[in-house]
């Protein structure tokens, strides 16, 4: 395949009529408040959705060398790697660290 | 073709490159590998975000009510219109429209500035009530001791997403220039294609930022 692929306007302007339409329900699934967990992870479906979009046919991978493609996923591994060792540590420490505690607010009251 | 003619289509390539069509595929890829470690910058920060909202469920909707989803929501709507635009300049330049080309460009930076300024309102309406991130925090409308936290990530990520717009307002605006030069056309039109995948990028990270941010409940 070559990357000189001149892109349909068919499928320009299909896309960027997907993203208007996907825009509108991330604001309207906001405003029905679907029940936690499933909120996130509507809204992030569809990011990940409309991500995929821009990436296929704004980028052209769709029609591009799939090298780039390969390239796009593997930083998505990798990010998935870092948020997944990452939260290993942090979502099971017995205290969260208060590092940030801001200056001015009282410290923390024991309960002694 | 005369043979002249055949050279001065192909005076762009570098020595190293066995023809115009490898340096173009290279160029792009060369970009994919940058947009890799711009996702992987931007990452970090996302790991921030998710680590700080696995921490403070509650804080995250608290203080989501202070953004402004009708201001956000517009912006969205600008990049998505940017990103089209950005398609159709290269989509121009392949077809060697090169005044229809530049007015998809200016398009794109039009909305790249409009961006901007809506963002410029909703930062200094933040900044009028105190809501500034770190120490200076001085904002009491959110009931909880880590509010200057929320704000931290938020300008963190809205501010690196805002500098890659404003860089890519720079690299737009000399696409424009070197275009008006004569410099592209279907032969050669690689910055103006690998400008877009910049481009694009900035879209889909604010794709997500939109509801990370703005859409809590």
């Amino acid at each position: 395949m070559s990357g000189h692929h001149i892109i349909d306007l068919k499928y320009l302007i299909g896309t960027a009529l997907a993203l208007l339409v996907l825009t509108i329900l991330t604001v309207a699934v906001y405003f029905i408040h679907i029940p936690e967990p499933f909120n996130i992870v509507v809204a992030i479906g569809i990011a990940v959705f409309k991500a995929t979009l821009v990436a296929a046919f704004f980028m052209g991978l769709y029609w591009d060398k799939k090298i780039n493609t390969i390239a796009l996923l593997l930083s998505m591994v990798f990010f998935v790697l870092m948020v997944g060792i990452t939260l290993l540590d942090t979502n099971f420490r017995e205290k969260p660290t208060d590092i940030y505690i801001r200056p001015s607010s009282p410290p923390p009251v024991s309960p002694s | 073709m005369a043979q002249t003619d055949a050279l001065n289509a192909h005076s762009h390539v570098a020595h190293h490159f066995v023809d115009a069509e490898q340096q173009f595929d290279s160029a792009k890829m060369g970009m994919w590998v940058f947009l890799v470690t711009e996702i992987l910058f931007f990452g970090g920060l996302f790991v921030a975000y998710i680590v700080y909202r696995a921490w403070n469920p509650e804080l995250f909707t608290l203080a989501a009510t202070q953004l402004d989803t009708v201001m956000g929501g517009i912006n969205t709507l600008v990049l998505i219109g940017s990103s089209l635009t950005m398609a159709l300049a290269i989509r121009f330049a392949q077809k060697d429209d090169i005044t229809n080309s530049i007015r998809m460009l200016a398009l794109t930076i039009l909305a790249a500035v409009i961006f901007m300024v809506i963002k410029y309102f909703e930062y200094t309406h933040k900044f009028h009530i105190g809501i500034f991130p770190g120490e200076n925090y001085t904002f009491t409308g959110i009931d909880h001791p880590k509010a200057h936290i929320f704000f931290s990530i938020y300008y963190m990520m809205t501010g690196l997403h805002g500098i890659h717009v404003v860089i890519g307002i720079g690299l737009i605006g000399w696409l424009i220039l070197k275009a008006r030069q004569g410099a592209y056309g279907s032969h050669y039109y690689t910055p103006i294609e690998i400008t877009g995948l910049y481009w694009h990028l900035v879209d889909i990270i604010w794709i997500f930022l939109f509801p990370l941010l703005y859409l809590i409940d």
